[in-house]
């Protein structure tokens, strides 16, 4: 029975990891009407070696990127990585995936 | 290639559509192969985007009406855009110089004239409806010296999310001052989804437009 409890801890555990331990960036842009645009700032932002995942929302004209542990991107970079797309930025929000805490 | 081989490729893929609806510059490093076909021509394209606001490639297209095939270097450039919060729009210039080659004789007697080509688009969608006007305007020596414009209007029956398939119903208006049927008008239907779109249509002279694209 210990046995079981350490095997079921432990799974849970597992389950419990965020699926990447780095901050989150939501994006807010103007412009982004079209899954072409969509693709546009995916491959943009998928380019950068700090980016663990992406994904584009149309409806809310938003970009989630979820940053690799220990990197980021810096504001400048997120607004010319956007401009580079061929949209505007209309604001950027932090939120750290480990302590959920917004910035 | 072969003047005839292009020809033959190209009425094979089947497309038309020298804007190509603006699809012409994509994302910096991003490629975009066309293949057009209306009633007047057939063309295959390739351009590569530098940045966002440009692109420069290959056009390759025949005339039917002259029965000639315009090799060039085109060069696509995004003026101006509005991006706003629910809607999009843009202008655009195209360029393109290169060589015109008659089809009819043997390789060795066909005519030969160099050729140039300047037009601009302008077009604005949002998630749901869609308008745009393009023009051009053509030399090709003794094959061509023409005006041509055409417009569209558009609406999506569903809005779809990214990543979804996509479908637009459209309405295409061509005009060319001196063509035999000055103004054609073609309904069509655009699909797309992930980096491939189509179109087709038929026009009210019975004339199929074709277009697909796809991105890299």
């Amino acid at each position: 029975m210990k046995r079981l409890f350490i095997v079921l801890a432990s799974v849970t555990l597992l389950f419990a990891q965020p699926a990447f331990a780095g901050e989150t960036v939501r994006v807010n842009v103007n412009g982004l009407v079209c899954d072409f645009c969509a693709r546009a700032v995916e491959k943009v932002f998928g380019g950068q070696a700090a980016v663990e995942t992406i994904a584009v929302d149309l409806s809310a004209k938003l970009i989630t990127i979820g940053m690799k542990d220990g990197q980021t991107l810096d504001d400048g970079t997120i607004t010319k990585l956007v401009n580079d797309s061929g949209y505007a930025l209309v604001s950027i929000e932090r939120v750290e995936a480990a302590g959920g805490q917004d910035q | 290639m072969r003047i005839s081989s292009l020809s033959f490729l190209c009425a094979a893929f089947g497309l038309y559509a020298w804007a190509a609806e603006a699809r012409d510059i994509t994302y910096p490093g991003g490629i975009s192969v066309m293949t057009m076909n209306t009633g007047d021509m057939n063309g295959l394209y390739g351009f590569y985007s530098p940045t966002a606001r440009y692109s420069l490639g290959y056009a390759g297209e025949y005339w039917r009406d002259g029965d000639y095939t315009i090799h060039s270097v085109r060069l696509n450039y995004l003026a101006k855009r509005w991006n706003n919060p629910d809607s999009q729009a843009n202008f655009y210039l195209r360029s393109g110089v290169g060589m015109a080659y008659g089809e009819e004789g043997e390789d060795s007697d066909r005519e030969i004239s160099p050729a140039a080509y300047i037009g601009g688009s302008i077009d604005w969608e949002d998630r749901r409806f869609y308008v745009s006007y393009e023009n051009r305007y053509t030399y090709a020596g003794d094959f061509d010296d023409s005006f041509k414009q055409s417009a569209r209007v558009g609406v999506a029956p569903y809005v779809g999310e990214f990543g979804d398939l996509h479908t637009w119903l459209m309405l295409q208006a061509d005009h060319e001052p001196e063509a035999e049927h000055p103004v054609t008008v073609t309904p069509l239907v655009r699909m797309f989804k992930g980096a491939h779109l189509v179109e087709a249509g038929v026009s009210n002279q019975g004339d199929v437009l074709f277009h697909w694209m796809v991105q890299f």
